[in-house]
């Protein structure tokens, strides 16, 4: 039989409790406290947000100095007076504006044409590959975020690790590597109609399977219950955001919160995962106000909460949004965009390369579109997403994370600072 | 009646016998150590959803192999109890013209709302991708699709032809189509029933040609885009004059997703030994595959106007030119044969019924059923009951159950009773197997690695305590008759130790229970509790 490197980690924290450790629940208290706390100066966070339903990059981060742009949408280009300059060139939505003093201070970019080397316009297809981090690939069965988690065990630091904000497990943080899907903080653990009784519960729970024979069973609910308990020492209920963030309504905010929360209760979360819907603008997208302004207006919002919520903590941070393709330059006939290829994604945090567009333009001109009618790919979203990886996270195994992607450090867009 | 029938076991008992003579020295179960009780609870624990209150006395008493020899001889087996359940799931008097109207009603319904109101859709792979939709049509979409999935949960309890559901939910995985992909959102019922259920314990090459002829498969796996470059349909010259943008709508060569899978995942095995020329060439070989109406719930259709009629070489054979559908027959009956295959699924239905990692013997007996009786499942499967791997000692509860296997093993244990709404399946997707939603052809993993995490420990743990204390949706539970409530701890131990856990309860967890439940003073909340703690414990969590 061989023993994986997490089995083999996970006795090695069952072993230590053996050593004289109160092994009760309500008796951890102490010992969680007197725990190396999984945040040294050096540890990383990144968040995910993925868009679904594919943004329309163009209405997100205006090419406002591309007369191309005004003429294939006449009906919901962004007007040049309302666009929020960021180099002459781009420029906000403006229900984007909360994130211009981020591109001022240098901790926020943008990249443009970026997206999938596979030429698919399906949803399904698109988020599949951008999740498995495998275009082309069907039958990838896990994620790149939990291949980044398997290989790269030196930063593995609990149940909190990775950690998905919805009630399913994402496709990116699907695999063999531990990760939570937590819908609600709140209750998270056992639950029991009274605290004693859940108490109750908990030890009965936490003594049966300390004697479990199977060594991942045993290790994994031991791992629950720290994690049950770590996150009761953060008493999600009596949370209050810092340096008088406010976060937006909604489902984005909600989740920021919760991440935010979570990075601040030191329970050693290294990625957080969150999910935006209704990007897919087919019919009255709208221009500067309308459908996509809307959805524009929460996602600028919660990110300028977050941010703001973390404040110093932001140093370790990086947000990086996604979305499965971008969407068509012209105008379809409801005044919406149909599917496209490459999009835009925003970057956030301390250690990003901020204040500045990302990537190589490719401009709108006919001759240089993706089948003539779309924003080219110019950045594959694996030298993005993989220039994080390495250079933010310091994760060392690029072609574990990436299969069948060269790791080329000249390919990076430049999106961490180094 | 009663002697045809009991001649007709009693023949397929020596038939057994003389299989089992042939294939090794002496007989299984007197080569192993496990007592009739331990035998027949391993028995329950794998080629069924665990034992129901009693099970496990009358499998031992009628012996163990005998119950096996029935259980894979389903259509001999009463189960009028499962057909009186069926009659709750309108589901299944609809064709898959009728899913698809309902479907498409909700489709358009949601458009013109869309169109009202400015809003858009959320593309979400899944099927609550709509949740907000609250439209007549959209909430009847949706409980179809959960009556699907509850349609399975219930079966698995309920049904007494328990080794052919654990088979339908082996190769609904082996043969994964994703419910959430556009029209195999209405295909999926008809590919259940028709495609996978009647050929679970039949040969592997009618269940391997049934997939690969039906739409389900061949939307979900894009074959029906896959046609020979240049190629288009013969009345789509007169279309095109009208409307030229459709020329780029229409498929332009061949596609090879289904090719790839059927050869990595469904027959040879990504260790096959083929080669991305051979992928390309079992894709030109079944060009043409497609559906008569692809967005309606069309049937399986060959297109002959699609076919590549060049010349192919796919694994070492010579597909001459000039031929049709018929070639792609023929490449599926070489595939269904190839010791590669065999091999492949061997492996996977010993890591399903044996190991996680199956010892090499039990695998090559598996594979010589295999060439023995040409690819009857049922064979293949007998000579891995009848193998002394499957009763070696360390098999025994070595493999955790999956979700699935989790909630209904403890339905079934706690003699509750699933109701017909969507709950229960919503409680096995909270656990994280949501069915028929897993998004890669590969299907949901086998291994204990992929389903033990803190979270989903914790999700099963609240689960156990809510069927005991009867909070969980979608069940009725009536332990009272069960396991009398009493504070008599020790006589409370044994009861559920034996009716509900077949005899596996710990030293360990006896003492840790024992000692939880000293300070509860109310029976039934003590007799709940124990309940609660001994499925949500290490013993139940394996099989």
């Amino acid at each position: 039989m061989t023993i994986t490197r997490r089995v083999f980690v996970k006795s090695g924290g069952i072993a230590l409790f053996s050593l004289g450790f109160d092994p009760l629940f309500l008796g951890r208290a102490a010992y969680a406290l007197a725990r190396p706390r999984p945040t040294s100066p050096d540890h990383k966070v990144l968040v995910c947000l993925f868009q679904r339903g594919a943004v329309d990059g163009l209405n997100m981060i205006v090419p406002h100095g591309e007369a191309a742009y005004y003429a294939e949408r006449p009906r919901i280009a962004v007007p040049r007076h309302d666009v929020i300059d960021l180099d002459g060139h781009f420029g906000l939505h403006p229900a984007l504006a909360p994130l211009k003093r981020f591109w001022d201070d240098k901790t926020m970019a943008a990249i443009h044409a970026v997206g999938s080397p596979d030429s698919t316009r399906s949803h399904f297809d698109a988020q599949d590959y951008m999740e498995s981090g495998t275009p082309g690939v069907k039958a990838t069965t896990d994620g790149w975020l939990n291949r980044y988690c398997r290989h790269d065990q030196e930063h593995q630091t609990g149940a909190f690790r990775a950690v998905a904000f919805g009630p399913e497990l994402p496709r990116a943080l699907a695999g063999s590597a531990p990760a939570l899907a937590i819908d609600d903080l709140q209750a998270f653990g056992l639950r029991a109609p009274q605290d004693a009784a859940r108490d109750k519960l908990t030890r009965a729970f936490e003594a049966l399977y300390e004697g479990a024979a199977t060594g991942l069973l045993a290790s994994s609910s031991q791992e629950g219950f720290e994690a049950v308990q770590q996150l009761r020492q953060a008493n999600p209920t009596q949370y209050r955001p810092g340096n008088g963030a406010a976060y937006p309504r909604g489902r984005i905010g909600r989740a920021l919160l919760r991440v935010a929360q979570l990075i601040k209760a030191n329970v050693g979360l290294q990625i957080a995962f969150l999910d935006a819907t209704g990007w897919d603008t087919h019919v009255n997208q709208g221009a500067s106000d309308g459908q996509l302004a809307a959805r524009l207006q929460e996602l600028g919002g919660a990110l300028a909460a977050f941010a703001t919520d973390l404040g110093e903590t932001m140093r370790d941070v990086v947000v990086l949004t996604m979305s499965e393709f971008g969407r068509t330059i012209h105008e379809n006939g409801n005044s919406g965009t149909d599917h496209g290829h490459a999009t835009a994604m925003l970057l956030l945090g301390g250690a990003v390369n901020g204040g500045k567009m990302l990537g190589r333009w490719p401009g709108l001109d006919p001759a240089a579109r993706f089948e003539g009618r779309d924003v080219a790919v110019t950045t594959d979203f694996r030298d993005l997403f993989g220039e994080v990886v390495a250079r933010h996270l310091g994760g060392a195994d690029l072609a574990a994370v990436f299969p069948g992607h060269a790791a080329d450090p000249a390919k990076f867009p430049g999106a961490i600072r180094t | 009646m009663r002697n045809d029938r009991q001649l007709g076991s009693w023949a397929a008992g020596v038939a057994a016998l003389v299989m089992s003579l042939a294939a090794q020295p002496s007989s299984p179960l007197a080569a192993q150590s496990l007592s009739p009780r331990d035998s027949a609870l391993h028995a329950l624990n794998r080629l069924a959803y665990g034992p129901r209150p009693g099970d496990v006395d009358r499998v031992a008493a009628m012996g163990t192999l005998r119950w096996i020899d029935q259980q894979l001889a389903p259509d001999r087996l009463d189960d009028h109890a499962l057909a009186l359940r069926e009659r709750g799931f309108p589901l299944l008097a609809m064709s898959r013209d009728d899913l698809a109207r309902a479907y498409l009603d909700a489709q358009r319904a949601r458009r013109e709302r869309q169109r009202d109101a400015g809003a858009d859709s959320t593309m979400r792979p899944g099927l609550n991708a709509d949740a907000t939709d609250q439209t007549p049509a959209a909430l009847r979409a949706r409980r179809l699709a959960g009556e699907l999935q509850q349609l399975a949960v219930m079966r698995a309890a309920v049904s007494e032809r328990q080794l052919q559901e654990v088979m339908v939910d082996f190769w609904s995985n082996h043969f994964n189509v994703f419910f959430g992909k556009g029209a195999d959102r209405f295909l999926l019922p008809d590919y259940i029933e028709h495609v996978i259920r009647p050929h679970a314990l039949g040969k592997f090459e009618d269940l391997l040609v049934a997939t690969a002829r039906s739409s389900a498969m061949m939307f979900y796996l894009d074959n029906w885009q896959s046609v020979a470059p240049g190629s288009q349909p013969p009345q789509f010259a007169r279309a095109l004059v009208r409307r030229p943008e459709l020329a780029a709508r229409m498929p332009q060569g061949i596609n090879e997703n289904y090719a790839r899978e059927l050869l990595e995942l469904h027959t040879v095995g990504v260790d096959g030994g083929y080669t991305q020329a051979d992928v390309i060439a079992v894709a030109r070989i079944l060009t043409g595959w497609g559906i008569e109406r692809p967005q309606q719930g069309g049937a399986f259709a060959y297109h002959d106007w699609a076919h590549d009629r060049g010349a192919k070489v796919a694994l070492g054979d010579t597909f001459p030119a000039g031929h049709g559908e018929d070639e792609g027959m023929r490449l599926l009956h070489l595939l269904a044969r190839a010791h590669a295959t065999m091999h492949h699924v061997a492996h996977q239905l010993c890591a399903r019924f044996v190991a996680d990692d199956p010892p090499d013997g039990c695998v090559d007996d598996a594979v010589a059923a295999w060439q023995r009786s040409d690819g009857d499942i049922r064979a293949v499967l007998h000579a891995i009951f009848h193998g002394p791997d499957f009763w070696a000692p360390q098999n025994v509860a070595n493999k955790v159950k999956t979700p699935l296997e989790f909630v209904v093993s403890a339905v079934r244990a706690t003699g509750a009773d699933p109701d017909t709404t969507l709950r229960l399946a919503q409680v096995v997707a909270r656990l994280g197997e949501p069915l028929y939603l897993h998004v890669a052809p590969d299907g949901y993993p086998e291994r204990q690695d992929d389903w033990v995490n803190s979270g989903a420990l914790l999700a099963r743990m609240n689960a156990s305590v809510g069927l005991a204390a009867g909070r969980l949706p979608g069940v009725t539970v009536a332990l009272d008759t069960l396991v009398p409530p009493s504070l008599d701890v020790a006589a409370l131990l044994d009861a559920i130790d034996r009716r509900m856990l077949g005899g596996a309860m710990s030293a360990h967890t006896r003492a840790v229970i024992t000692q939880q439940l000293a300070d509860v003073a109310d029976p039934v909340a003590r007799r709940n509790l124990a309940i609660g703690l001994a499925l949500g414990g290490p013993e139940f969590q394996k099989q």
